[in-house]
């Protein structure tokens, strides 16, 4: 779904705490917090990570999400569900480099 | 034996509720009394049908005019009181206490219970009314009712309510359920319903589904205009979170047809009367200037 993020989901926004490995990339301490819709994928993750106010990256880059060692493959909400938790967690996404390119990924 | 070990789960829960209780009652007695005092100067003015006034006759005698009296020569005889004709002002009081699993993580849990303990304290030192205690999160449970006095075993039973352990955090439900409340309430009130004045105290992190803000603002503007006073205290304890995971610093993604926005989120908070607590030490004289500055702009110019 492409529509505005939080307002399909029964979630609600869910908060996240990113972080990274690479020195390189790394977010500001203050920045690592974050309110998303939980009905982003790994696209919308990057997008947001990319942002202006985020990493502030002159050229996008395309990131992967480890959540708990276990790559991103779904909506967070869907993440969330098989997982049998609640919004009300918060999650650590770890970011890295995207080794697949984006492919054509219109949704997020 | 079945039956013996569920009652005796019972009541050991009982008995650390009581022992919760009392620990929250010592840490927060002294604050319990500074708050008592400063609601005691918003919420009671009217409240006592007082004796004052200097006049020629009256009920009472006025003691700081006899002195006066005496030295004038019997001229300066306004020296007698009336009773005041402001009517007795009385209160329904919410409180409502976020019960989601947030809570617990953001470490919430124990300063929204010192928060409770606090002010339900003070509020039944006041008696200006009744008071109820609601927990929300997924659904809004009545932990102690309007009816009820507020007695010395009505805290611990209250604190048996509560394992912030929700896994939702439905404003909407909290707002919607509580109006209906409050609805009851008035018409189950004594007393004339035009000095009955319904209050909310909502204890929360803060954190709700920001895709229904407007839906909360339009139930907000339906509780002013049967007179529920809404106030939000958000309980943020910047003591145990890093840096920019307060509330206050807090940063909102959302995707608006495909673009993202980022804001901050406290700035499309619904409640327009929201305090931000990260110590309980605050709380009496931040909760003490908001009331003050909701009736000067709401009791006191409407009625
Ligand atoms: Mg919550």
């Amino acid at each position: 779904m492409a529509d505005s993020g939080a307002q399909s989901s029964r979630y609600g926004p869910v908060q996240v705490h990113f972080i990274t490995n690479s020195p390189d990339i790394e977010l500001p301490e203050g920045k690592r917090q974050l309110l998303v819709p939980t009905n982003v994928r790994r696209y919308g993750l990057s997008q947001i990570l990319n942002s202006e106010s985020m990493l502030d990256t002159p050229a996008p880059i395309p990131f992967d999400f480890l959540i708990n060692g276990t790559f991103l493959r779904t909506t967070l909400e869907e993440y969330l569900t098989t997982n049998g938790l609640s919004s009300e967690t918060t999650l650590n996404l770890q970011y890295v480099r995207s080794l697949i390119p984006p492919l054509f990924e219109a949704s997020f | 034996s079945t039956h013996l070990d569920s009652l005796d789960v019972n009541l050991r829960s009982a008995a650390e509720a009581r022992q919760q209780w009392t620990h929250y009652e010592a840490v927060t007695r002294d604050l319990s009394l500074s708050l008592t005092e400063q609601l005691r100067l918003i919420l009671a003015p009217t409240l006592a049908t007082k004796m004052r006034g200097d006049f020629r006759t009256g009920k009472r005698l006025n003691i700081k005019r006899i002195i006066p009296y005496i030295a004038s020569q019997y001229k300066r005889d306004k020296i007698w009181m009336r009773r005041s004709v402001p009517s007795k002002r009385s209160y329904q009081i919410m409180l409502a206490v976020d019960d989601s699993k947030s809570m617990g993580e953001s470490g919430s849990g124990s300063l929204a219970m010192e928060t409770l303990v606090m002010v339900s304290k003070s509020l039944s030192m006041l008696e200006v009314g009744q008071i109820c205690v609601v927990g929300f999160g997924e659904t809004v449970k009545v932990a102690h009712e309007f009816d009820a006095p507020f007695s010395s075993d009505a805290g611990p039973k209250v604190f048996q309510n509560f394992g912030f352990d929700q896994g939702r955090t439905d404003v909407t439900r909290l707002v919607k359920d509580s109006i209906e409340l409050f609805r009851t309430a008035r018409q189950k009130a004594s007393g004339s319903p035009a000095d009955l004045w319904q209050m909310q105290l909502i204890i929360s992190d803060g954190v709700c589904n920001s895709s229904e803000h407007d839906t909360i603002r339009r139930l907000l503007r339906e509780a002013l205009e049967e007179r529920i006073m809404m106030v939000f205290i958000i309980i943020d304890n910047v003591k145990e979170k890093k840096k920019g995971e307060s509330v206050l610093d807090l940063q909102q993604a959302t995707f608006v047809k495909g673009k993202l926005h980022m804001s901050r989120y406290l700035d499309s908070f619904p409640f327009q009367y929201y305090i931000v607590v990260g110590d309980v030490k605050e709380l009496p004289g931040v909760l003490a200037t908001l009331l003050r500055q909701w009736f000067a702009e709401v009791v006191d110019s409407g009625s």
